[in-house]
């Protein structure tokens, strides 16, 4: 950039588009001189013949007396011209202010609606904040700009195409409402860049690795307006787009700089929230009778927080009442720590609790958290055997998680079992040494015989296997050990179709394994566990086999344990398992108003996508029969307020990218406000040039003087 | 800026019409009017009978009324009206500064002078005609009477735009060649960079009854130009450049308004009748003009 160009921008922010060098600039000074000098130099004259000058030159004298001035206002022409031969010129430098290009950009908003943007330490909320950042972007745009918003939490939607209408997008940015998820910037940055370049798609493709096709036009730029309450996104590639984050936050939440010593400070710096981070409920060991709610409750103030969690229980029957208070915690939290707390309740059955913080914080939605205890779910098992001991034994021990219905393979023929096995009555059917005819509408488990269907028409007999490995990772074999010890005297296997994970690896092959039919899942072990009277294996001995019953209890047979719930987060699906084979179920939200109808889906499951927010659900099908759920946040990086991304002042580079949250590829400095938008001016100069050409002409010829 | 007007016939129909019209218009003025306006002191050889006298010695036997001697046998002498003519002159500016306007200045003050030469025969005055550039021309001998108009048309057709105008000259060289009195009328724009004064009291030193008709085109009056220009005058290419502005404009008007005014509070001082025109004035009302000032019409 020219010195002229750089002094001019140590005033206001302007560049020029097509900086001059110093020579370039001298030419250009150069044509106002040249015309003043042809003003000086001789005007040519348009000579016109008249009867006399006599009086014309006695206007002349008289004009003449006060020359100078007269002169100064004879030239106000010249004064024009020159003006606006500089405007022009300053018009061709192209100056802007902020910015680089002259051709139409494209922008890409994208806007954290996570739970923590609905934090007041900004008025009126984070999001409203970063609407209306958002917003300023909007209207700094040039009338060929194009424009994307995605909204973002855990998963990311495109709120508005690219458009250049502005009014459009005002509309669609102010349709952006808080929701209850968590974040994860990584959803929008693959949404981001799929649709950032849409033409660099096919040819990316094509292009061999690490190549990034790069769209002739310009590169997007990429605005997250978000607090950085997310992860850090690596090795994801968002192609040409130009990332930038706009952390909302509180003015004085500034990360403080590292002390000389520390190699890091706490980049975390105080943000004004305490926030239950974790409950759950379970049953007394000692005291069956009672139950135990226990959380955990975290301050992330500077200062200690004095507060206390009330217990709440709400009534099944009455739901969005406002429950009945059973108990309340004194709690005493230290600056940035965390407290457990814990409730010790009589068991009255179904319970429907809720934690409530007595703190008025930035962000009220984690002071409440909510557990159901009490409903227990048991797995419908239809057990086919000719008959087995062992195996009926071990399923009797784990009768409080499944109801058997056993019967030998003659009964299962009949037309009322098989209606029900087809209705999906079943969670679970275990075929011990029988190959039905057809596959159930059911989760199944075999026991020495492969499933029915084509994939499984070719089976290899493997005579004493041994067994080489098992696959602990799976949750069928969860905690199962002593698989070295078992013995297998015959084994039926065959080549696993596609998607099948294998369960346990022998000398003979896979002789166990899980494969996908349908949205059910057939397991498989390929060995009977009785070879008629004598034993085909010994593993029903071991301990390992009623861990590995309840493990597919568990995993197949869709039963949960008393004492939990499982955690369900909002905005994620919720899958209900009903008891009953009623083809609907009614979902309550948590304000006892909304009813939402969820049908049956053809996993036997029941799929609720209505838990936008945190609070208790109850879903009810049939006469009278229901079930709780609660949906809680339990983020601690959502109830962590403090924004990420701001670098302090004065750091080193290395230092600095710490702080710096990573996207992709580049470590990305927050900024408190978006860069203004690029703005190019050279057109109101080149407008205002015309004007005064204009206004020279309109004084030439109407001969006009000051 | 020559134009085709200044070769144009003077005598066009609308011309003779306008000039038929003036003559009705002054005959029925100077049926009324002219009764010994301008009778003569002298009684001469005139053939209007006014009166008789008794003879003294000394008088000219020839006017001796031999028919009243034969009945009265006195000697009487008849008196007849002295017919003094009125000598009107006209002092016309053929400049080549005449040359401009639309129609011309020149061409106009042909006009001008043609209509007044017509009123002059028809009332029997005796009209003579001279055209001045840098030097007085020839002139036109004395005419009288209506049939001599085609004479007065001829000298006028005749009369081109040439040279430098040199007022003073001309007005010393008109006192000299004209004695008698009478009325003069000059018609020039008096753009005369030597000034108008020193042949204004040439004219006024012959007694003669001065009429200054002041013609200027309508370019002068409200000059339409723009932009710089280089003025160049016709008569002595003197070059004076300006570039048009508004206050220039002003002071040109200005310059222009004192001009006229100063040429006419001088003529008015002198007894002169100053009478200002454009060339856009119709010719006829000047005339009008011309004898309202003279006092026949009211």
């Amino acid at each position: 950039m020219s010195r002229f160009g750089s002094s001019l921008s140590g005033l206001v922010p302007v560049t020029f588009a097509n900086p001059l060098s110093a020579v370039q600039w001298a030419v250009l000074a150069g044509v106002p001189v040249g015309i003043i000098a042809l003003y000086f130099l001789k005007l040519r004259r348009r000579p016109v013949q008249v009867a006399s000058t006599l009086l014309w030159r006695r206007s002349l004298e008289d004009l003449h007396v006060n020359s100078l001035f007269q002169r100064l206002r004879k030239n106000l022409l010249l004064f024009l011209q020159l003006l606006a031969v500089l405007l022009a010129m300053f018009a061709l430098s192209g100056p802007r202010i902020k910015g680089s290009s002259t051709q139409a950009n494209r922008f890409i908003l994208a806007i954290d609606e996570s739970a923590s943007m609905a934090a007041t330490d900004v008025a009126p909320t984070r999001l409203e904040k970063a609407k209306s950042e958002a917003e300023k972007v909007i209207a700094n745009m040039e009338k060929n700009d194009l424009m994307m918003i995605v909204a973002f939490s855990d998963r990311a939607r495109v709120v508005s195409n690219y458009t250049s209408n502005q009014d459009l997008l005002r509309r669609r940015l102010s349709s952006i409402k808080p929701t209850q998820n968590t974040t994860s910037l990584r959803e929008a940055l693959q949404v981001i860049a799929g649709l950032a370049n849409p033409s660099t798609d096919r040819t990316a493709r094509d292009l061999p690795e690490g190549v990034i096709a790069v769209n002739s036009a310009m590169a997007p730029k990429l605005s997250v307006f978000t607090d950085g309450g997310f992860p850090d996104v690596e090795g994801l590639s968002i192609g040409n787009v130009e990332p930038e984050v706009v952390v909302i936050g509180p003015a004085s939440a500034m990360p403080d700089a590292p002390k000389p010593g520390e190699p890091k400070a706490k980049k975390t710096p105080p943000s004004d929230n305490v926030a239950i981070l974790a409950l759950s409920a379970s049953r007394d060991e000692e005291k069956p009778d009672q139950f135990q709610v226990f959380g955990r409750v975290r301050n992330y103030r500077e200062e200690s927080v004095k507060t206390e969690a009330r217990l709440i229980r709400h009534d099944p029957k009455k739901p969005g009442s406002a429950g009945t208070l059973l108990d309340a915690i004194a709690l005493s939290i230290g600056p940035q720590a965390e407290q457990s707390f814990k409730f010790d309740l009589n068991d009255n059955g179904l319970a429907e609790l809720e934690v409530r913080l007595d703190v008025k914080d930035s962000l009220p939605l984690d002071n409440r958290a909510f557990t159901v205890f009490g409903t227990p779910r048991k797995a419908q098992v239809l057990l086919v055997t000719l008959r087995n001991r062992y195996l009926t034994d071990s399923l009797k021990t784990l009768s409080d998680l499944s109801d058997v219905t056993q019967m030998t393979p003659e009964e299962a023929k009949a037309t009322d079992v098989k209606r029900d096995v087809g209705s999906g009555k079943y969670d679970l059917v275990i075929y011990d040494g029988v190959r039905p005819d057809a596959a159930p509408e059911a989760n199944a488990l075999y026991f020495g015989v492969l499933p029915p269907g084509k994939a499984f028409e070719k089976p290899k007999v493997v005579d004493g296997p041994v067994i080489l490995d098992w696959d602990v990772a799976h949750p069928m074999m969860q905690y199962v050990r002593d698989l070295n010890t078992v013995l297998v005297q015959k084994a039926v296997t065959c080549e696993l179709p596609s998607g099948s994970a294998t369960l346990i690896e022998s000398s003979g092959g896979p002789i166990a394994f899980v494969a996908p039919r349908m949205g059910f899942v057939d397991a498989v072990i390929g060995f009977a566990l009785m070879d008629g009277a004598k034993f085909n294996t010994n593993w029903q001995l071991k301990s390992s086999f009623p861990l590995f019953l309840y493990n597919t209890l568990r995993a197949l047979g869709n039963a949960r344990e008393s004492s939990g719930t499982e955690a369900h987060l909002p905005g994620m699906p919720v899958v209900l398992r009903a008891d009953s084979s009623a083809t609907e179920v009614e979902v309550i939200g948590p304000d006892g108003k909304s009813v939402e109808t969820v049908k049956r889906s053809p996993q036997g499951t029941f799929l609720f996508n209505g838990a936008r927010s945190t609070g208790l659900y109850r879903a009810r099908w049939g006469k009278d029969e229901s079930m709780s759920f609660a949906v809680n946040l339990f983020d601690g990086r959502e109830s962590d307020l403090s924004p990420r991304g701001l670098v302090p002042e004065g750091l080193s580079e290395s230092q600095a990218d710490s702080y710096k949250i990573k996207i992709g590829f580049n470590a990305v400095k927050g900024t408190r406000r978006t860069a203004p938008a690029i703005k190019d001016y050279w057109w109101p100069l080149a407008v205002g040039m015309l004007g005064i050409i204009l206004l020279e002409w309109y004084i030439y010829n109407r001969r006009v003087y000051v | 800026m020559s134009t085709a007007s200044t070769h144009a016939p003077l005598l066009d129909a609308e011309f003779l019409h306008k000039l038929e019209q003036l003559e009705l218009v002054s005959r029925k003025i100077f049926v009324g009017r002219m009764k010994g306006e301008r009778k003569s002191k002298r009684r001469g050889s005139s053939v209007e009978f006014a009166d008789h006298r008794n003879y003294t010695s000394g008088d000219d036997l020839r006017h001796i009324d031999w028919n009243v001697y034969g009945r009265l046998d006195k000697l009487f002498l008849k008196l007849f009206l002295e017919e003094e003519d009125l000598h009107f002159y006209t002092l016309l500016d053929t400049s080549l500064s005449m040359d401009f306007g639309e129609p011309t200045k020149l061409q106009y003050g042909k006009q001008v002078a043609a209509a007044l030469s017509f009123i002059g025969l028809v009332n029997h005055d005796r009209v003579m005609m001279d055209a001045f550039s840098t030097a007085l021309d020839r002139g036109m001998p004395s005419v009288r009477g209506r049939s001599q108009m085609y004479r007065v048309v001829g000298y006028l057709d005749s009369l081109q735009a040439s040279g430098q105008s040199d007022l003073t000259a001309a007005a010393k060289a008109f006192a000299i060649k004209h004695s008698g009195k009478g009325i003069v009328v000059v018609i020039s724009d008096f753009l005369d960079k030597r000034g108008y004064q020193d042949a204004l009291r040439y004219l006024l030193a012959r007694n003669l009854d001065i009429y200054v008709v002041h013609v200027l085109s309508k370019e002068e009056v409200e000059p339409e130009l723009t932009g710089d220009l280089k003025l160049v005058d016709a008569e002595d290419d003197d070059i004076a450049e300006i570039t048009i502005s508004a206050p220039l404009l002003k002071r040109y008007k200005d310059n222009l308004n004192a001009f006229v005014g100063g040429l006419k509070q001088w003529c008015t001082k002198r007894g002169i009748t100053y009478i200002f025109t454009t060339n856009h004035n119709p010719f006829d009302k000047l005339i009008l003009n011309y004898l309202r000032e003279r006092g026949l019409v009211k």
